[in-house]
């Protein structure tokens, strides 16, 4: 029980963690919470199993190729969800946007794509039992998703520069950084780390057009625990996460499990509003 | 109100316009087409079934008007795509009965829009014939109009849980439906029920159905000591990582319940095909062969019928069979009544008794309209499926 407990709730828990990050790297340039980062997750596993299953790619190629389809899809919510928005953000009409954005991907998968879950390959043929590649093949992801992060933001230029929109888009675009270009980068980057999720996680989740909802509702709460903007933290929020839904699942099980979680999600936002790892929002006064 | 020579003049007028109206109307009647309605979710969610019996309808439609129709008129199949919207059905049966004017309605195929419908119908005296599971869609004092094709959920519940104790011997049962309304009803009704017949029910749960991992539930299935596992969803998803788990597990427990653990998609979504292996899904007589690989006579006649003209390797044959006893049921009807008024159709509805269809034999009444026999509501070998037919499950004789 516990070895099951851990390896389904690390790998559910890295899948979730992943969308927490693909939230937080469009909030970044942005400033906007896009509602499609579930959805962008769910097309990770269905072009994942259309690639590899129907069309029968190998992976070297099915996973760029989903990669890049779903940075594709980034962009094109950049255009027509966010960018439109952007001058009244705090009437938040990016809510309304992005949930129809959301909600146009979800329905033109469940036309195109059909309705039934549909079934993911086995990627690597590695490993059985709790040690099958479904459980830690999630968790690999996520881990390289941190540390490619963390050397862009740290390493390069390029990092450098998103992290100067993330911190002030008007002082970046003062000093002449490409600032609308960097955030259609930054939404293509999300796409890209969205459909990783749902790649890495679709021997779990199989190929299903309403795996998006579930990951949007499940790919927020990290966001919330780690605090917004904070990797790190919703990679621990994340992996948190995953180990009490399934830990739930043991001991309350079926729709209790989802009441527990909930409900701890609200108790921590109570104790600490910013998250867990973030850090209060200061005013100059 | 007082009476003129200018009122009894207009009265006059509209009367002698409206004689040769009423007159012709009787003509026009016993040669205007026999216009049934066909509320068919063909494309979006759930559109297998519909598209199935489409092709019964259709074949159905054609073999009668290639007679020369029922009593010289043909029969006209008008067709609208709800797409599983209750909100295009409602549309949809509102152009029916106002606009096109059909004489029966097939249809809609799921409850969700049936339940939209049903009292529009009603208000309409609309003769309806459906095959939708849920009980409340049949009710004889609010809507004598409407009849059901297939069985209820009561009655699929029955056969589920005869099967359970009276085949399996299984005294001990654990229920399992998805978080859905109809998983939790289903559920919760069918657990009543192996406890009113005195079974014990040692595990109820409603499980997401995108639940990744069911080892949790199964394991307290295995631990509570249930002999069968009776699982109420429509979700193949759900469906297939419950097999692979039980596999998985080392545990050889059968599973009985929803028809949807039948369905071909589960196939491909399976670790091992052998998972697949002690799974009895909802089935019917009439579509299920025996140890001998044969169909009863009667639904022989039909697959023959249909061979090189339907396809059935890719639906159910109770679809298809289901969709031409619709329309073989309105056409007896106007046959039998000569006459195609709402009135004479249900009423000849309301007094068959055994009408040996191909899907199922019906028996209607003015208090029963749930016309199908419970008895040939049978458990199939869920994995067994050939030209849209199932193995019986193990006992029946």
């Amino acid at each position: 029980m516990l070895a099951s407990i851990i390896a389904t709730g690390l790998a559910m828990g890295a899948v979730y963690a992943l969308i927490g990050i693909t939230y937080n790297t469009m909030f970044a340039t942005s400033r906007v919470m896009s509602f499609t980062a579930g959805q962008l997750g769910m097309l990770g596993g269905v072009l994942g199993s259309l690639f590899m299953l129907r069309w029968g790619l190998p992976l070297v190629v099915a996973l760029p190729l989903t990669l890049l389809a779903a940075a594709l899809v980034g962009v094109v919510t950049e255009f027509v969800a966010v960018r439109p928005v952007l001058k009244s953000l705090e009437q938040h009409l990016y809510v309304l946007t992005t949930l129809a954005v959301a909600l146009i991907i979800q329905q033109i998968t469940a036309i195109e794509w059909g309705t039934e879950p549909a079934p993911f390959p086995r990627l690597l043929e590695l490993g059985e039992g709790v040690w099958h590649e479904k459980y830690w093949l999630p968790v690999l992801a996520c881990a390289v998703t941190i540390g490619g992060l963390e050397y862009l933001y740290r390493r390069t230029l390029l990092g450098h520069a998103f992290i100067a929109v993330a911190e002030d888009n008007y002082a970046a675009r003062a000093l002449g950084l490409p600032e609308r270009n960097l955030r259609i980068g930054s939404y293509a980057l999300a796409g890209a780390i969205g459909a990783l999720a749902g790649f890495s996680g679709g021997q779990l989740l199989l190929a299903f057009f309403a795996n998006g909802p579930l990951l949007n509702f499940y790919g927020f709460i990290p966001v919330a625990l780690g605090g917004l903007g904070n990797n790190r933290g919703a990679v621990i929020g994340g992996l948190a996460l995953g180990l009490f839904q399934q830990a739930a699942n043991f001991t309350v099980g079926g729709i209790f499990s989802s009441v527990a979680v909930f409900t701890l999600f609200i108790i921590v936002l109570l104790a600490a509003p910013q998250g867990l790892f973030g850090a209060a929002a200061s005013r100059r006064v | 109100m007082t009476l003129t020579r200018r009122h009894l003049g207009q009265l006059g007028l509209g009367a002698a316009a409206g004689l040769p109206l009423g007159l012709a109307r009787p003509a026009l009647a016993q040669n205007e087409p026999i216009r049934i309605g066909w509320l068919a979710a063909m494309t979006g969610p759930s559109s297998a079934p519909a598209v199935g019996f489409n092709r019964g309808v259709e074949f159905a439609a054609a073999a009668l008007n290639a007679e020369g129709g029922v009593k010289g008129r043909k029969i006209d199949i008008v067709t609208r795509d709800t797409q599983g919207d209750p909100t295009k059905c409602v549309n949809a049966t509102q152009e029916m009965i106002s606009q096109v004017k059909t004489h029966a309605v097939w249809g809609p195929t799921n409850s969700g829009e049936s339940l939209a419908v049903t009292a529009i119908m009603a208000r309409a005296k609309m003769p309806n014939i459906h095959p939708c599971v849920v009980d409340s869609l049949i009710d004889e004092k609010r809507y004598p109009n409407a009849f059901r094709l297939a069985p209820s959920n009561t009655q699929w519940d029955d056969a589920v849980r005869g099967y359970c104790l009276n085949v399996l011997k299984a005294k001990k049962v654990a229920v399992i439906g998805d978080t859905t309304g109809y998983g939790v009803t289903a559920a919760k009704a069918s657990a009543a029920g192996f406890r009113k017949d005195g079974a014990e029910v040692v595990y109820e749960a409603n499980i997401d159905s995108t639940q990744p991992d069911m080892t949790p539930d199964m394991l307290r299935a295995r631990n509570a000591g249930a002999e069968a596992i009776v699982v109420w969803s429509v979700s193949t998803g759900m469906d297939a990582r419950l097999f692979n788990t039980r596999a998985s597990m080392g545990w050889d427990v059968p599973f009985v319940g929803h028809p949807s653990m039948a369905s071909g998609e589960i196939a491909g979504l399976l670790t091992k095909p052998e998972n697949w292996k002690k799974v009895y899904a909802i089935g019917y007589r009439s579509c299920s062969y025996d140890g001998q690989g044969k169909l009863p006579a009667h639904s022989q006649e039909l697959v023959d019928r249909l061979k090189g003209k339907v396809s059935l390797d890719d639906t159910l044959l109770w679809w298809v069979a289901g969709g031409y006893d619709a329309v073989q049921l309105v056409a007896e009807a106007v046959k039998a009544t000569g006459s195609s008024a709402s009135a004479d159709i249900i009423g000849h509805w309301n007094s068959l008794k055994q009408y040996p269809g191909y899907f199922g034999t019906y028996t209607y009444s003015p208090t029963e309209h749930n016309g199908y026999p419970t008895e040939d509501v049978v458990m199939s070998e869920a994995s067994s499926a050939r030209n849209g037919t199932f193995a019986l499950a193990p006992g029946y004789g």
